[in-house]
């Protein structure tokens, strides 16, 4: 037998959740149902910024079929959460702070009670004045939405002297960039199921992507301690960032329903509530300066970047740290200052969202080098070339890159694979045609922190038990939302012990069973639910092995675990099935349960200077698009767009490359059409009738170039790949379009008004729809 | 959430009209439902909403050849019509449009006669009808009456239809011989996609070269769908060219503007149109498609 280096981790393995989301069996938290249980409805704020003054639920109480109907008053414990900044309310106390903020909640025999009980609450508002522009927000006398200022962040990077740089640089360009807000539109809108438990403790089964950070803002809302309060994952569908606060605040009202009557309390958002409470990805305004020297090598970038963090702090302290640190790229430059801020203003809040910070950033500067490199007179690739990291290479933040810097090598191979030099020289030519089809080609490269870096403690953990008839059931802290975590902690766990990962029976995520291993973002469900599950059942391999050593007579190097068999190097006679092994083991009282922690290596941050080890490792990425544009309609079509990705190791080619699909799917909706606009406050959309995203139609041919350089601190050298995957497209399609037309987008989406006229056009008056 | 709902359901059109002629306050006709349904959703107010089902009326399921004339069921569904040969040859446009309506989905559901009554200012199929100068058959309990199309759509998302009758019939006269048409929808993606503009355009060339037949109807331009007969009569006796169609589609647009006035999106609108109407003459005369001449 040829061994292969690895077994099972690198192949195409089917996911374990596949079957039951095919068929229909997978069970989501607004299938699930219980003997007694009520209904819950939200009322929400009108008006973007009012007081209080007054709320009756008499209306409402009175109403048959009403059990409950509770205000902030109600609520026995803290009255606001919050992961960074605790101020986000479960109900509104005092003022109501966007539209869609709530305000009272319901509990009643059905939906429909409920939904209508809603509307006999009364609330008399006094109203105040409002801001939406983020700029006016940021003006000393614009109204406040929270005590102290509405720019409650500030992050700075600084590194060299920005004076020197310019002052050396030949050529200086100065350009601003928007970005929109988007909606993560996950398929399964929030839902949330409370069960009181006997003894005042609580259990709820739901959608929150993060179930201990939720955990946490229960426990205090009800005013109990964590270790009676139950969150279990229900099956999700979908999340990319998106069910964090919103789950919260869900979870605490569903819970506060529940506790108050005793009963099971159910409450599921319709997509419309969905899309007016739920937060969003932050539009940034972006501000960038960056000089050079005539042959393109960067002097100097300086980056001035304000996200609208709406109405809630949420992650944006997080979101717009990540965004300063990447803020310059993956260039080399010895001169940087990037100063982000985060805005409050009065609609939907901000928070995570894949990429988290990065797609923004990473649209402002890979445009900004695409225009210097034409001002130059260089090509885009050959200038990112001469600039990118490469071994050894010292970031904005002054954090020399760990070994395996492989910006060059997935450059090149993306290009490579799009015949770029080829098709550069080729569309250049048609420009010269009559022809009102204009095709172009562009690209854009990014590094990328991996986990959470400086953001805070970084540790996860995953059991696996080994049955004695040798399946296994295992279960993590790390959630899966769709995304395959559990499916690649299931092959890492197979690797290990030498069985076919169909042994592995995977449980939700449930806080009472397992140490919190922190939220499920930043790209680190792999690597650390990962290396979790392979010190996990490293554990039991070792009990295992000792036990089989002694069983068939051979010392433990000699062993060999594979295919589900263990197995002598020397002498293949001896041998025994796992499972077999596992029932051996179990009579004689062996530990078949492995227990895997896993904490990151640490990193530090320096707030003032602005300069530290941001993350413990990197990826590195880059996206090339070519593009179809109809210079009479403003209409793109992407007909090719190739991603490489060093994703360290691949664990399963399959998910690889199923994140690499559908992140350049999500990109290519964020370049071309996605928006979810507001005025005055008022969302402009609710629902997929007008909120577009592309559609099957719309998938342009994708190929994706899986690049490895295993990374140890990865298990088996993996690190990650579901943002990296997501943060590239864009900016490609964005400079594939100038290429063709000739005219340089800066604002996103680019869709057919802006292609067409180079500006924006905003509706002024209402759609025909609304004058029916 | 949907409002309670009291359900009829009536398989003849007899049965129709009965139940319409009892109940002429506030009945709802669902045929495919994909309007209705999305509507009733997003209704504020709680009242009880009642429906009538016509969906299984197996007559107004079907497309009937009369010779010089054909004659569509009111219940035949956008998939039918994307594959009907007899559809294909003599209104090509129709099927088109048809083929480009939302997705496999709502085209397997979605009717003929549904897209007709909701009247939306962007419904593909009228575009191409209007040009067909297709005429209804509106039937109630006191009999029936016919009406063009162009009449029967008041405004956007408004019909001459009373209380008390439905749509049994869509029928026009086959295309001439000779004749080609197409169908041009400009949207933000390439399915499920609500109309920015269309233009529905069908002409042929007498044998001296020269344009004889023509009908363009642009949709989404203006509140109501109809011919843009000026810009027809300028075209008749001309021969087809690019400088033609550019100057036609300038027309257009400047027609559309002159009963629109200037809105929000005009500054896009005008130039877009003007780029649809020049392309879908070029495709009917079979010129290869380039760029306007000015
Ligand atoms: C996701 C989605 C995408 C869509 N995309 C498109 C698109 O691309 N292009 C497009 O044009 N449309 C589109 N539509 C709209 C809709 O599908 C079409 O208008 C369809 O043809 C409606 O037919 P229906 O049978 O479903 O109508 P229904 O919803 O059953 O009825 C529509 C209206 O007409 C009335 N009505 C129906 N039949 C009759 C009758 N025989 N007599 C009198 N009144 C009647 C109903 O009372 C109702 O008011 C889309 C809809 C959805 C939900």
């Amino acid at each position: 037998m040829q061994k292969k280096e690895h077994n099972v981790v690198g192949q195409y393995t089917g996911r374990l959740d596949a079957f039951g989301k095919v068929t229909g069996r997978a069970l989501y938290a607004a299938d699930r149902c219980f003997p007694g249980m009520l209904y819950g409805a939200v009322l929400r704020s009108p008006y973007p910024h009012a007081r209080i003054l007054q709320i009756s639920t008499n209306a409402a109480t009175r109403k048959k079929g009403v059990i409950a109907a509770l205000t902030a008053s109600d609520i026995p414990g803290a009255r606001v959460f919050g992961v960074v900044v605790k101020n986000q309310s479960v109900m509104a106390e005092d003022k109501v702070r966007f539209i869609g903020d709530g305000v009272a909640i319901v509990a009643a025999l059905t939906e429909r009670e409920a939904r209508e009980a809603v509307g006999l609450i009364r609330v008399e508002y006094k109203l105040l004045p409002a801001v939406f522009d983020v700029e006016e927000a940021m003006k000393p006398d614009a109204p406040r939405i929270h005590q102290g200022d509405n720019v409650f962040i500030h992050h700075k990077v600084r590194r060299g002297s920005i004076e020197k740089g310019f002052q050396e640089a030949e050529v200086i360009l100065k350009r601003s960039y928007r970005t929109q807000r988007i909606e993560h539109s996950y398929l399964e809108p929030e839902a949330a199921l409370a069960l009181p438990l006997p003894g005042d403790g609580i259990k709820i089964e739901c959608c929150a992507q993060n179930a201990y950070s939720t955990r946490r803002s229960v426990s205090e809302v009800l005013g109990i301690p964590m270790n009676r309060v139950e969150i279990e994952q229900a099956t999700m569908g979908g999340s990319f960032g998106g069910k964090d606060e919103v789950m919260t605040s869900l979870c605490c009202r569903a819970a506060l329903l529940a506790l108050k009557t005793g009963r099971p309390v159910k409450m599921v958002n319709t997509r419309e509530e969905s899309f007016l409470e739920s937060y969003k990805r932050h539009p940034y305004i972006l501000y960038y300066k960056i000089g050079a020297k005539k042959n393109g090598r960067l002097t100097a970038i300086e980056a001035r970047i304000i996200a609208d963090a709406g109405a809630y702090a949420s992650m944006s302290p997080f979101v717009t740290w990540r965004s300063a640190v990447q803020a310059a790229g993956p260039y080399e430059c010895l001169n940087v200052k990037t100063d982000a801020f985060a805005v409050y203003t009065n609609q939907a809040y901000t928070g995570a969202m894949r990429g988290f910070g990065s797609p923004q950033v990473n649209f402002a500067i890979e445009s900004l080098m695409d225009e210097l490199a034409q001002e130059l007179n260089l090509d885009p690739l050959e200038l990112r070339l001469k600039n990118c990291f490469t071994e050894g290479s010292v970031t904005a933040t002054g954090q020399k890159l760990n070994p395996g810097v492989s910006l060059k090598e997935v450059l090149q191979k993306a290009a490579g694979e799009m015949k770029w030099e080829m098709k550069r020289a080729l569309y250049e030519g048609e420009k010269r045609n009559q022809d009102y089809i204009k095709r172009g080609i562009g690209l854009a490269c990014s590094y990328r922190g991996v986990s959470l870096g400086a953001e805070g403690i970084d540790a996860a953990a995953t059991v696996v038990s080994v049955q004695s008839d040798g399946s296994v059931i295992m279960w993590s802290g790390i959630s899966d939302m769709g995304q395959g975590a559990q499916t690649a902690q299931a092959i890492i766990a197979s690797e290990v012990l030498g069985i076919s990962p169909d042994r592995i029976t995977f449980f939700p995520v449930n806080t009472s069973r397992i140490s919190d291993s922190g939220p499920t973002v930043a790209s680190r469900g792999t690597i650390m639910g990962g290396s979790a599950a392979k010190k996990g059942a490293e554990t039991v391999r070792d009990s295992m092995l000792k036990e089989a050593s002694i069983i068939l007579d051979e010392s433990i190097d000699n062993l060999i675990m594979y295919n589900n068999w263990i197995f002598s190097s020397k002498n293949r006679t001896k041998k025994t099935s796992f499972s077999a092994l596992a029932g051996e083991c179990f009579n004689r009282g062996v530990k078949l349960f492995g227990f895997g922690w896993h904490k990151s290596p640490s990193t530090t941050w320096d707030e003032k200077t602005g300069q530290g080890q941001a993350y413990f490792t990197f990826v590195y990425g880059c996206n090339v698009a070519e593009v179809e544009v109809d210079t009479e309609t403003g209409q793109v079509k992407v007909i090719r767009i190739a991603a490489a990705h060093d994703v360290g190791k691949a664990i399963n080619r399959a998910g690889v490359e199923g994140q690499i699909y559908g992140g350049l799917v999500m990109g290519m909706g964020y370049g071309l059409m996605e928006e979810f606009s507001i005025q005055e406050g008022e969302p402009q959309c609710y629902n997929f009738d007008e909120y577009l995203i592309p559609t099957a139609c719309d998938i342009p041919d994708m190929k994706a170039i899986i690049v490895e350089n295993p990374d140890p601190l990865g298990p088996f050298g993996a690190k990650s790949i579901g943002e990296p995957a997501t943060e590239l497209a864009a900016p490609a399609i964005l400079n594939a379009i100038c290429h063709a037309t000739g005219k340089r987008i800066r604002e996103l989406p680019a869709d057919l008004e802006k292609v067409l006229l180079d500006h924006k056009l905003k509706r002024i008056s209402k759609r025909g729809s609304e004058e029916k | 959430m949907l409002p309670e709902i009291k359900y009829y359901k009536a398989n003849t059109v007899e049965e129709t009209v009965h139940i319409l002629a009892q109940n002429k306050h506030a009945i709802r006709i669902l045929a495919g439902g994909t309007d209705l349904l999305p509507e009733l959703r997003s209704e504020k107010q709680n009242r009880k909403v009642i429906i009538l089902d016509i969906s299984s009326i197996k007559l107004l399921n079907k497309i009937e050849d009369e010779g010089h004339f054909i004659r569509i069921g009111a219940l035949v569904k956008h998939s039918q019509m994307v594959e009907s040969i007899l559809l294909g040859r003599h209104a090509g446009f129709l099927t088109q449009a048809s083929s480009l309506v939302g997705s496999a989905q709502i085209r397997n559901r979605g009717t003929l006669g549904g897209n007709i009554c909701n009247a939306a200012p962007c419904a593909d199929t009228l575009p191409p009808l209007v040009a067909l100068d297709a005429e209804l058959t509106l039937e109630s309990s006191s009999g029936n009456r016919t009406e063009l199309l162009s009449g029967f759509i008041r405004g956007a998302y408004k019909t001459n239809r009373a209380n008390d009758e439905f749509l049994t019939w869509i029928r026009f006269k086959k295309l001439p011989e000779g004749c080609r048409s197409n169908f041009i929808k400009l949207g933000r993606r390439e399915a499920l996609s609500i109309a920015r503009l269309q233009v529905a355009a069908c002409g042929m060339i007498d044998s001296n070269n020269k344009i004889c037949y023509i009908r363009i109807v642009p949709g989404s331009t203006t509140p109501n769908v109809f011919r843009f007969t000026e810009v027809e009569e300028y075209l008749l006796g001309n021969e087809p060219s690019e400088r033609l169609f550019s100057k036609a589609g300038d027309m257009v647009a400047r027609k559309m503007v002159e009963i629109t006035g200037v809105r929000w999106s005009t500054e896009y609108k005008k130039p877009v149109i003007a780029a649809l109407v020049r392309r879908s003459l070029q495709a009917i005369f079979n010129l290869k498609p380039g760029v306007a001449v000015k």
